[in-house]
């Protein structure tokens, strides 16, 4: 069975079509555009596509009306590798993220958890890929054994959240449609790393990829395929071929609503209606409504621009907070409305004091908590507040928003009120003292000057222009320096970066069950503790251990977590965690809570009034479905 | 050389007449003539260049902008680091003379703040109650007058608690028209010194080119020929990027010019060189040669003020290629930074789609800049046009 292809796949679907008895009443009409290829026989009719059970989303529950089909959403994108924002916005998880942020079922039919570490999932009966195929219990399989645990494939063995102590999951197929693993001490990661933004992928298309797998397709057609798409081996071809989350092969069948068309490099992109996706409305019209999404690939900085005119017709994506002026000035005269939604990442501004600083110096001030202290107390968050947000953001510092189960006012309070006399106490306490131009002087008689490296926008640069006064007025003297993303990764790991500013945590709004990720050294891509998170990363192989007690006890906790069964556990560590790491100041947040201006198209329903915009949890427009999004066209 | 000729097989005398050249000994001149025939170079280059209107007046006007920069803290109404939190994106102030039909000298009407939290603008509406007089020679903010003297003397301030933004303020509340005032005092002085240092270039090393040719010609050429086909943003960018970014922005700015003038100096080597070999062949250049004057001495005393008029004419109007240099590499993000401000960086700061739209008079500094560049222009048009007194257009 599965080593049909996908055109057999087709046929296979065709031939169940002119078996079918009877159309089932709950079924509502065929979207417009599939008619045509309905009726010539070039596709199944709709109850055929959708699975036996399909995902029924309750418009009114969730405030939303049914709508009805068609149209083509313009969106605005900067660089072709925004693709994979598709994916986000898309949200099409095995289990998901729902509204109030509990993880639910989508395309799974069922999910049970046992001990925390047994998981068993549940395929929906007849749901199938976007090109036809069955999706089951084989493509699990392939993804975890012929991928994931593949030496080619995956040379660094199964990801970090599929191993529990080092130890992988057993694996089963427990039937044609049923799957589990099972580890032998909890895994809280597995599920939230399913229903992630950027989604931990145990499930690919296996009907397709077995072409480019060398288990299963024959030595002469795997060097020829190889051949054509000038690939190195075959291990480079399966992983080009196989990428879901920047879907840059229109070939790969998918479960997300709708279908890349357009292979990259190309100025626009044309994503179409899956014509098998699994939701329904409640009058059992098969979702999305909206035939396709056209992505326009400009540049960054026009983007406002080009959204005012009323090129994009949901535009969130590279809008600033201070472009909504200029959009409402535009709104009425090119019919969009411009809501406001809620920022959801902990501090809009964060900077990060890198404690693996090569400079030993800066090393030591940057681990003593007086000094991070001192930095934090001497910025005036109410005037940044006042001066580019309107008062309408919360001077915090960088933590866990108001809207989180987790909040507690001393985290956002912690250092977070403006003093700078006790800002310069703490500072001569340490023992910088000032020299005559007014800066103070490092413990070996240098200025006291923070270099300090961004790679945002205007935002980030006026910030930095106030800090910098504020920190100027206590004696440290800061440069700021742009430079490129890659460019600032690749310096702070090697130890060249002493600051850098970001945003804050990704997970202002997390609850108990999502991992505290942010809060521990992690991985190799924190500002805060780069070589610490390297180490963990790579199991002592690269890096340097943890010599802060602190950090080493964040790091603990995080190991906890990671094993931990019951939520009420996971909220305990949570809040140590959150307490450790706002008293100990290793980020210095500015304010919270900024408003995102959201322009959506007047006819285009269905777009929350109110929202959070962040990447983690809710993915964007994720978790309020896009595929549910209509035009109407009166 | 009039003597005799020598008899056959003698050698000729070195023979250097010590009588002084009598300019009427052919024909007597009458004083009005005099006048004229006997006018120094520099006397008849002013009579040419005095007909030249527009000439005259841009020299005028970019003589006082110059000399303004030597005040820059008296003239601007505000410090450069003032930041004003109750005046974000505050318009234009006009100036006024009369109140309600009387006369009350220069004033400002003072705004009504609003915040408009439905398009989340800062609106200011002018009050017409509101009459702040301006003050002249006044006290206000503190600056250290060329870095040595502790003075707060301005030309004109805002009345007491009162506010005076001529141009607007920008997104930090901060005075445009002071900024732009600062601004000019970089951005004209960077022409400045870049020119210092492309002249000495390109004199020098074309003058060398020109005088020896040979092969000093050739690697001269080549060295031009290669720095010129450099594409110049991507040559600025990487000298940009090599200066350290703890370096003082004073530094940097010096930085700046100097590569300014290092990349700018081969058009004028070209030139010098060029002219070099046509006049070396002179006459009165072989006369000094013959009387025993070394290279540097043709070079500078007889060659260079044969053509010192182009060199002041390309200087005029290379400088505003100086200017516009820095105003392009800073409004890129790759030449000054703040806290140095020039005019472009102002006009770095104002790209984008919520100036436009708006904020217009944050593209204010853009007005200095056309009007500097043209009266370059125009000074360097009638520079060259009286270079050349004797040819009669």
């Amino acid at each position: 069975m599965t080593t049909f292809i996908s055109r057999v796949w087709g046929l296979a679907a065709m031939a169940a079509a002119a078996t079918a008895t009877l159309v089932s009443a709950t079924f509502a009409e065929e979207p417009p555009s599939l008619k045509d290829a309905v009726e010539s026989g070039q596709l199944p009719p709709m109850e055929q596509r959708l699975p036996d059970v399909p995902r029924v989303i309750d418009m009114a529950a969730l405030g939303k009306t049914n709508g009805t089909y068609g149209g083509r959403l313009r969106m605005l994108m900067a660089d072709a590798k925004d693709i994979r924002m598709m994916t986000i916005y898309g949200y099409s998880r095995l289990v998901g993220f729902n509204e109030k942020l509990e993880i639910v079922p989508d395309i799974l039919e069922s999910f049970e958890v046992e001990e925390g570490r047994i998981f068993t999932f549940k395929v929906r009966p007849g749901h199938r890929w976007s090109d036809g195929a069955p999706f089951t219990a084989e493509d699990f399989r392939y993804s975890w054994e012929d991928v994931e645990t593949n030496e080619a494939l995956s040379r660094g063995g199964a990801s970090a959240v599929m191993m529990v102590d080092g130890e992988a999951p057993q694996f089963e197929v427990i039937d044609d449609l049923t799957v589990r693993f099972t580890w032998s001490k909890p895994n809280p990661q597995f599920l939230p790393s399913l229903a992630g933004a950027s989604p931990n992928y145990i499930v690919q298309p296996a009907h397709y990829l077995k072409q480019f797998h060398e288990k299963y397709a024959t030595a002469e057609d795997l060097a020829e395929r190889v051949r054509q798409n000038s690939s190195r081996d075959w291990v480079a071809l399966h992983t080009v071929k196989a990428r879901a989350y920047r879907p840059e092969n229109p070939d790969l069948p998918t479960l997300e609503p709708w279908m890349n068309t357009t292979p990259p490099p190309a100025e626009r992109f044309i994503f179409k209606r899956n014509p098998y996706f699994h939701r329904v409305d409640g009058e059992g019209r098969q979702l999305p409504y909206l035939d396709e999404v056209y992505l326009g690939i400009s540049s960054a900085d026009i983007i406002p621009a080009k959204t005012g005119t009323g090129d994009s017709d949901l535009q969130a994506r590279y809008l600033r907070f201070d472009n909504f002026t200029f959009l409402k000035q535009s709104s009425e005269q090119h019919k969009f409305d411009v809501k406001l939604w809620k920022d959801g990442t902990g501090s809009q501004v964060a900077y990060l004091p890198n404690l693996n600083t090569n400079d030993a110096v800066w090393r030591d001030l940057f681990r003593d908590v007086r000094f991070r202290r001192a930095l934090s107390l001497a910025i005036h968050r109410e005037e940044i507040n006042q001066q580019f947000y309107f008062g309408l953001a919360q001077p915090a510092s960088n933590s866990v928003l108001d809207g989180s189960p987790l909040y507690k006012p001393q985290y956002a309070q912690a250092w977070s009120e403006y003093d700078p006399d006790k800002a310069n106490a703490m500072l001569d306490e340490i023992g910088l003292t000032r020299g005559p131009d007014g800066v103070r002087r490092l413990s070996d008689g240098r200025r006291a000057e923070i270099i300090i490296e961004m790679a945002g926008g205007t935002e980030e640069t006026d910030v930095t222009q106030l800090v910098t006064e504020y920190w100027g007025a206590i004696g440290i003297k800061v440069f700021p320096r742009a430079m490129q993303l890659d460019n600032m990764r690749r310096r702070f790991l090697s130890g060249e970066t002493m600051m850098s500013v970001w945003s804050g945590l990704n997970v202002g709004l997390a609850t108990p069950d999502m991992p505290p990720e942010e809060l521990a050294p992690v991985s190799s891509v924190q500002g805060i503790w780069p070589k610490w998170g390297q180490h963990l990363e790579t199991n002592g192989m690269a890096g340097e251990t943890i010599d802060v007690p602190e950090v080493a006890k964040l790091a603990a906790l995080f190991q906890d977590w990671r094993v931990s069964s019951t939520t009420a556990e996971r909220t305990t560590i949570w809040d140590e965690m959150l307490n450790i790491f706002t008293d100990q100041v290793y980020t210095i947040g500015t304010v919270n809570g900024v408003l995102q201006p959201v322009v959506v198209r007047n006819t285009l329903k269905n777009v929350p009034d109110e929202g959070i915009y962040a990447f983690a949890p809710v993915a964007f427009f994720g978790v309020y479905m896009p595929d549910t999004f209509w035009f109407d066209k009166e | 050389m009039s003597s005799s000729i020598p008899p056959d097989g003698e050698a000729i005398s070195h023979f250097v007449s010590q009588t002084p050249f009598d300019p009427q000994g052919v024909e007597k001149l009458s004083p009005e003539q005099e006048k004229v025939y006997f006018a120094s170079q520099l006397k008849l280059m002013w009579w040419k260049f005095r007909k030249h209107r527009a000439a005259v007046w841009s020299g005028i006007f970019l003589l006082l902008i110059y000399l303004s920069i030597l005040i820059s803290e008296f003239l601007a109404p505000y410090s450069l680091e003032r930041r004003d939190v109750r005046a974000i994106y505050m318009p234009p102030q006009g100036i006024h003379l009369f109140h309600e039909g009387s006369f009350v000298g220069p004033f400002v009407y003072g705004y009504d703040f609003k915040l408009n939290m439905q398009t989340l603008k800062r609106e200011y509406v002018p009050n017409t109650n509101d009459v702040q007089p301006l003050r002249f020679f006044c006290r206000g903010d503190s600056y250290r007058f060329w870095g040595m003297v502790e003075s707060d003397l301005h030309l004109v301030c805002p009345a007491e608690d009162g506010y005076f933004y001529l141009l607007g303020t920008d997104r930090l509340g901060r005075d445009v028209l002071s900024r732009i005032i600062y601004g000019t005092r970089i951005s004209l002085t960077i022409g400045l010194i870049g020119i210092t240092v492309s002249f000495l270039l390109g004199i020098s090393i074309g003058g060398m080119a020109g005088y020896y040719g040979g092969w000093i010609d050739h690697v001269v050429q080549r060295i031009i020929e290669v720095l010129q086909s450099l594409p110049s943003i991507p040559l600025w960018l990487a000298l940009a990027a090599i200066m350290p970014v703890t370096w003082s922005p004073i530094v940097v700015y010096f930085g700046i010019t100097i590569i300014l003038g290092l990349i700018d100096w081969t058009g004028l080597a070209r030139a010098v060189r060029s002219k070099l070999l046509s006049l070396r062949e002179e006459e009165y250049v072989v006369a000094a040669e013959l009387m025993g004057a070394s290279p540097p001495r043709v070079i500078f005393r007889h060659l260079i003020p044969g053509f010192m008029s182009h060199l002041i004419a390309s200087a005029t109007i290379t400088i505003p290629t100086m200017i516009l240099g820095e105003t392009a590499l800073s409004f890129l993000g790759l030449g000054l930074r703040p806290p140095v401000t020039s005019w472009g960086v102002l006009l770095n700061e104002a790209q984008n789609i919520n100036v436009v739209a708006l904020y217009p008079w944050l593209i204010l500094p853009v007005v200095p800049v056309i009007l500097v560049i043209l009266a370059f222009n125009f000074l360097g048009d009638g520079l060259r046009d009286a270079a050349d007194p004797y040819h009669s257009a």
